[in-house]
Order: structure tokens, then C-alpha cells, then sequence
């Protein structure tokens, strides 16, 4: 028999009790579906956390500060959301905005084992004292920064890209500081805020009213910073370092540096700066939590997939078994013209791949219009990833879609071998015999 | 005489386990020749089918050995079988056996798409085996949209589409009326006379038997009669059993065969 006809008459076989094979399909679909969707988007965001690792120095890449740092730092601990609020300034504490690194603590850091000390960067971090506005009372904590040279575009909420070589003093705030500050993202945008610098000599406090240009929308890697432009990055520079000596005028409060992840796990680093009292951030650090919020969606998604799978497979069993049972007198006929159990096995496997290659590709076609419709959709104005349009939610792989359907098929053949082997096994006499 | 085609020595064939053991055949021996038509008579549950599936190779003996074409059978593996099956038999149910949701071309079709001819090859010559017992209108029918003596013919032209040697007949004419099964018998003797083929037909059907070349009468398990070699008692274990046989007692049974749509002889 040619397998062509085989498989031409399995597809048949499954038409013939129509509703049934649709039910059992329609188990398999569920866990396809599930299975499928639960790929891409952990595809979408793994692609994501790559695009992100690479534009941030990649695997590898370390930012270290001091420990003290790390208040200010909060955008670590606040996670990405807008809703939350930056630490309060508060005069009584000790509670430095960033303390710099000694230059010893920079000397040691390159001399630890899978570090390389050549790769050593130190970054220009301005040590503000706390940001206000004329809207409020409140005195807040702030890191920030220059924005890098070159064509860096920050995603915005609102407002636009600052004037890197503009005369006055622009700054990108994220919403957080917005809302803390007593504004919103309609009105801000224009307004002065207050940035106080406090030497730390005389601890005098000279303020810097810088001009609000846009504000950042959500961004994993921004780590907390908010961006200045060059003019209000030199002066709060200039007035940190006016009473340093000479020598330590080129202090940094942080490095970026990148260590052998080949051979060193991120923690043991970590544990060797911190031995030195230094803290440091791998890019995955730094995307952690939005990972961990995927993954205990991805988690739920794909236990669920596995259980329709499950009952699918079960659903596979039983529609065989009947399908066995009510072609008790085909099998026999087939047997009796010469059909070998072989076969006959064959015939009925292949009804089960067939319920579930046909499971499978339902699944994965639905999968991928409703993925493709939703990244649409989220990435529209108002959408919650408009504000990350590198982002796509879900990404449908060719690798992904192959094995999801190479898995169910497995699955689906092993399930039939239980009933196919019970119509292989038919004698030919018996099941003419049988009424 | 021809060619020796099926020869069968010692044939037994015992259902069942402890308690409910049975002797459905209890020694049998026969050779069928080339171009005969054999019936098998005898009373329902002698064993008529029980034999007839084990010389189609359908079911091993429980002892005894068959030989088809002298070469022994007891030995050869199963896709020997399947193959000997599909190529140099043919087979017609009493009950039909037909896909009955398929065409009348598929279920023609089937053994030629079980040994693997292609599509256009088979095509064509299940046409011609419809042709040949005059169903070629209606071979896009729904094989169940039959009467009983066309759905029996679309089972003889499945019999001879992959041009067998031997047809094997269980009741071919059991579920028709007489002048359908008259037409049946027809069929089947113009393929002996025609084309050579062998027939060995079970059958209540007296008409049947006797326009058959050869009548072998069997009775629990026995061969009490066998119209083409009177010596063969002395093979047959159980003599005493076999002086107890009755043409007449054979001849009581097959009678209600006359009537239409007999079917009181199955349960
Ligand atoms: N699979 C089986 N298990 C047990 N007993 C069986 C089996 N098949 C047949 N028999 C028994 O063997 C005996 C012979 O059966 P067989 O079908 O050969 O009879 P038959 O001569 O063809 O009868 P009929 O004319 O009614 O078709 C019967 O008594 C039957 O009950
Ligand atoms: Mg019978």
C-alpha cells in the first residue's frame, strides 16, 4: 500500500465522524494554542532583553557604584512603574545621592579575577542633593546624567529630545519625579524644576532651575537615571568638584567594566565587590523584573497547555479506541485481503498524528493572529507597550512553530499506539466473525 | 488431472481452551485441483467455514499441514501471507464485507490499493472487474445504496480485480433470493470456465453444489463424502463415524436454501 493512500485515508477516516474528530482536535488546539502563545511571547521578550543587553555593553557588562549609592539608584528597586514615587530627601539621614568611588576602590576593582581591568569606564554621574519645584514642598532624591553623545533618542512620554548644545539648562524627567514634583504630563512639559547641589565643603546649597523638555517613558535599562543636557551636566559638574583637590576632581561614582561570563557567574563578581563595598548591576539585573513578571505569567500559561495536552492525548486514546471498535469488520476485511498488521498500525498512528498535526496548526494559526492583532493593539497610542516600540510582544519563530509541532505529534502518535496496536493485533477471522 | 493447487493432511483445528475446548475440525484431507469448483456442504457449525479460512490461510491449524502448490505453508511469514492472500486469492463473504459508506470503485479498488498499484492502473482495472459482472454504472454509487445481488457482484468483481487463482466463496448466495443467487453462480462458473480460476464455495445452496465439479460433504469436523475420491475414507480417522453419514440427512438440510432470503441457518 502506498503511503500516499494511507495518509489520504486517515484524513478520510477522521471525516467520517466528523463531530468527534473535531472535539478531540479541539483539545489538542487548546494546548497548541497555549503552547504556541506561551513561545512567542517568551520569544518576544527574550528578543527584547537581548536587543536590550546588546545596546547596553552586552553580556559581560558590570555597573558598579558604591553601595550608598544605591538610594538614589531607586530605579532599581521601583521596577519600571510610573506609579511609584522617588525617596524623599531627607537631611537628618545619611543619605547621599551617589558617593564616589575612591580611587583605590577603582584600582581594586580591576585587579579582581575576571575582571578586565582595561575595560574599566568611568561614567560622569552628578551628585545632586534632592530636586523640588515651585508646585511642592517635597525634596527628592535624583540621579542624572548627561545623555551619552552621539544620535541617543530617549522614548518619550511626552515633550521632546533635549538640546544637547542648547545655552539654558534643559533635563528629561521620568514620571515618576513628574508626579512627585505636583505636575502631570500635560503641564510639565516647559516648567522649571529645582535641582540643589550641596558641595560638600562648605555645604552650601546652589540650586540649578532647569527647564522640564519631555519626560521618559518606562525604560528598563535607564537604571533610575533622568538625562540633562550638556550646559546643566557641566555646571552641576563644575560646582561638585569646586573645592576638590586637583587629584581628585576626576572622581566617578560609577564604572562600568566587563567580566568574563564565560568563566565567573555575575554573583561570584558581585560577592568580590562587595567585599570592597562596591554593588554592581549586570544588564539582567537591571531587566530582572519585568523578566520575573513574564515568567510567572509564561509559567501559568504553559502548565495550562500541558494539561490540555494531556487531556488531549486522552481524548486521542478514546476517539482511537472507538474508531477500532466500530471498524472491527474493516480491519478484518483489510487483514483478510492482505493488508499487513504493519499496516494497519500505521493506518491508525496516523489518524492520531493527523489529530494532532491538524490540532496544532489550528492552534498556531489562531496563536498567530491573535499575537500579530495584540502587538498591534498594545503598541497603538494608549496601548501599554506604546511606550516600548522595540517591544513585540510575541515573536513567532519558524524553530518554535516546528517543534510545537513536532511535540504534539509525538505526543498524538504515542497516544495512538495504544488502539492502533489493538487493530494491528486483530485477526482477520475474528473480526469477520464479529457482528 | 491438473495440477495439484491446495492439498491439506491431518487438518485439525481446535477452539477454545480447557472446558470450553472444541474439535471444530477433526482431520481432514484433500487436494484441490487446478480449475475445479469445489463445494463444501454439510450442516451448520460441521466446520465448513472453519476449513475453508484455514485453505485461504486466513487462520492456522492447530495440526496437519496445507501446501499450496506443493510448497508448504505452515512456515512462511506473514507478509508471505498477506501477499499470497492479495495476489492469488480472491474472497466472497456470505455477509457482504464491504466499506459500505465507500464507492462501489473503492470497494473494488481495495485490494489493488493494499498491494500498492497506482492510482490510474487500478482505476482501470477495477472498471474492468465491474464491467465484467455489469455494475460499471454504477461505480460513484455508495456501496450501500445496493440491493443484496449487486452488492454480492461488487464482491465478486473485488474478488477477481487482482486476477486470483483461487475464489474462495463463504455462502456467496446464502443472503440472496434464488433468482439473484442463480445469477451469483453464473458469475462465478463463467470466471472458472472463462479464466480458470479454482473455486471453493461453502454453501447450503443444493442448486450450487451440484453444478459444481466436485462436492465435499463434511459433518463435525469430518469429510463424510467427497464426490471426487470415494478412496479417501480409509485417510479419515473415525471410520465408524463416517458409515453413520447420510447423503439424505446432507440433502434434508440444504432444502430451506431454496427459499428466499434464508437465513434461519444463522443465529
Ligand atoms: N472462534 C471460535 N471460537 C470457538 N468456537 C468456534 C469459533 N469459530 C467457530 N467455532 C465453532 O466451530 C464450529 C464450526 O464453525 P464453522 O463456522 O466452521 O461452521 P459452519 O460449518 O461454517 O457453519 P454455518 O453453516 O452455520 O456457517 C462451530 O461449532 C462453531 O461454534
Ligand atoms: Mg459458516
Amino acid at each position: 500500500m502506498r503511503m500516499l493512500d494511507v495518509i489520504y485515508d486517515a484524513n478520510a477516516n477522521l471525516l467520517r465522524n466528523k463531530l468527534r474528530s473535531f472535539l478531540t482536535i479541539l483539545a489538542i488546539f487548546i494546548g497548541s494554542f497555549s503552547i504556541i502563545s506561551t513561545s512567542a511571547i517568551q520569544a518576544g521578550v527574550n528578543d527584547f532583553i537581548d536587543s536590550q543587553v546588546d545596546s547596553y555593553g552586552g553580556e559581560g557588562y558590570l555597573a558598579v557604584v558604591s553601595n550608598d549609592s544605591f538610594d538614589a539608584l531607586d530605579g532599581l528597586q521601583n521596577g519600571m512603574g510610573n506609579n511609584k514615587t522617588p525617596i524623599e530627601y531627607n537631611p537628618d539621614k545619611i543619605q547621599t545621592g551617589m558617593s564616589p568611588l575612591t580611587n583605590e576602590q577603582i584600582e581594586k576593582i580591576k585587579k579582581i579575577d575576571g575582571i578586565d581591568g582595561d575595560s574599566l569606564a568611568k561614567e560622569q554621574t552628578l551628585d545632586i542633593t534632592y530636586v523640588t519645584s515651585e508646585e511642592t514642598d517635597k525634596k527628592y532624591l535624583i540621579a542624572a546624567e548627561a545623555l551619552p553623545p552621539g544620535n541617543v533618542k530617549v522614548s518619550l512620554v511626552t515633550g521632546k529630545q533635549l538640546n544637547l548644545q542648547a545655552d539654558e539648562y534643559q533635563i528629561l524627567l521620568e514620571e515618576k519625579y513628574v508626579n512627585a514634583l505636583g505636575y502631570d504630563n500635560d503641564n510639565i512639559i516647559d516648567k522649571k524644576v529645582q535641582l540643589a547641589v550641596k558641595d560638600d565643603y562648605t555645604h552650601k546649597i546652589k540650586t540649578f532651575a532647569a527647564k522640564v523638555v519631555g519626560v521618559i517613558a518606562p525604560s528598563v535599562v535607564s537604571m533610575g537615571y533622568q538625562y540633562t543636557n550638556n550646559k546643566l551636566a557641566d555646571d552641576i559638574y563644575q560646582e561638585n568638584i569646586k573645592y576638590y583637590p586637583e587629584d581628585m576632581k576626576n572622581k566617578t561614582y560609577a564604572v562600568a567594566v566587563n567580566y568574563d561570563y564565560e568563566n565567573y557567574s555575575a554573583d561570584e563578581i558581585k560577592d568580590k565587590l562587595e567585599e570592597i563595598g562596591l554593588s554592581a548591576m549586570t544588564v539582567e539585573d537591571i531587566i530582572g523584573t519585568i523578566k520575573s513578571f513574564f515568567d510567572i505569567i509564561l509559567t501559568v500559561f504553559r502548565i495550562f497547555g500541558y494539561i490540555a495536552l494531556l487531556a488531549a492525548a486522552i481524548g486521542i486514546i478514546n476517539t482511537l479506541f472507538m474508531a477500532v471498535q466500530e471498524r472491527t469488520r474493516e480491519i478484518g476485511l483489510d487483514k483478510a485481503l492482505g493488508m499487513s498488521s504493519k499496516r494497519v498500525f500505521l493506518s491508525f498512528s496516523l489518524e492520531a498524528i493527523m489529530l494532532g498535526f491538524w490540532g496544532s496548526v489550528f492552534g498556531i494559526i489562531l496563536s498567530v493572529i491573535i499575537g500579530n492583532i495584540a502587538n498591534a493593539v498594545f503598541h497603538a497610542p494608549g496601548g501599554f507597550l506604546e511606550s516600548f516600540p522595540t517591544f513585540h510582544l510575541v515573536v513567532y519563530t519558524m524553530s518554535d512553530i516546528i517543534s510545537v509541532t513536532i511535540l504534539i505529534i509525538i505526543i498524538a502518535f504515542l497516544a495512538g499506539t495504544l488502539p492502533a496496536r489493538r487493530a494491528a493485533r486483530k485477526n482477520p477471522i475474528d473480526a469477520l466473525r464479529y457482528e | 488431472m491438473s495440477k495439484t493447487v491446495l492439498s491439506t493432511r491431518g487438518l485439525r483445528k481446535t477452539y477454545g481452551k480447557r472446558d470450553s475446548k472444541f474439535d471444530a475440525l477433526r482431520g481432514i484431507a484433500i487436494d484441490i485441483h487446478q480449475g475445479e469448483s469445489v463445494a463444501i456442504i454439510g450442516k451448520s457449525g460441521s466446520g465448513k467455514s472453519t476449513l475453508m479460512h484455514l485453505l485461504a490461510l486466513l487462520d492456522k491449524p492447530s495440526r496437519g499441514e496445507i501446501t499450496l502448490h506443493n510448497h508448504p505453508t505452515a512456515n512462511l511469514k506473514a507478509r508471505q501471507l498477506n501477499t499470497i492472500r492479495n495476489k492469488e486469492f480472491g474472497f466472497v463473504f456470505q455477509s457482504f464485507f464491504m466499506n459500505s459508506n465507500d464507492t462501489v470503485l473503492n470497494n473494488v479498488i481495495l485490494p489493488l490499493k493494499i498491494a500498492g498499484v497506482g492510482y490510474r492502473e487500478r482505476r482501470r482495472r477495477a472498471i474492468s472487474a465491474l464491467k465484467t459482472v455489469g455494475l460499471d454504472d454504477k461505480r460513484n454509487n455508495k456501496a450501500n445504496d445496493l440491493s443484496g445481488g449487486q452488492k454480492q457482484r461488487v464482491c465478486i468483481a473485488r474478488a477477481i480485480v487482482n486476477d486470483p487463482k483461487i475464489i474462495f466463496a463463504d455462502e456467496p448466495t446464502g443472503n440472496l433470493d434464488s433468482a439473484t443467487g442463480e445469477k451469483i453462480i453464473d458469475l462465478l462458473f463463467r470466471l472458472n470456465q472463462e479464466k480458470g480460476i479454482t473455486l471453493i464455495i461453502v454453501t447450503h445452496d443444493h442448486e450450487l453444489a451440484a453444478k459444481c465439479s466436485r462436492q465435499i460433504n463434511i459433518k463435525d469436523g469430518r469429510i463424510v463424502a467427497d464426490s471426487a475420491n470415494e478412496t479417501l475414507e480409509a485417510e479419515n480417522d473415525d471410520k465408524e463415524e463416517f458409515k453413520d453419514n447420510d447423503m439424505d440427512d446432507m440433502l434434508d438440510h440444504q432444502h430451506p436454501t431454496h427459499h428466499i432470503n434464508v437465513d434461519e441457518e444463522e443465529e
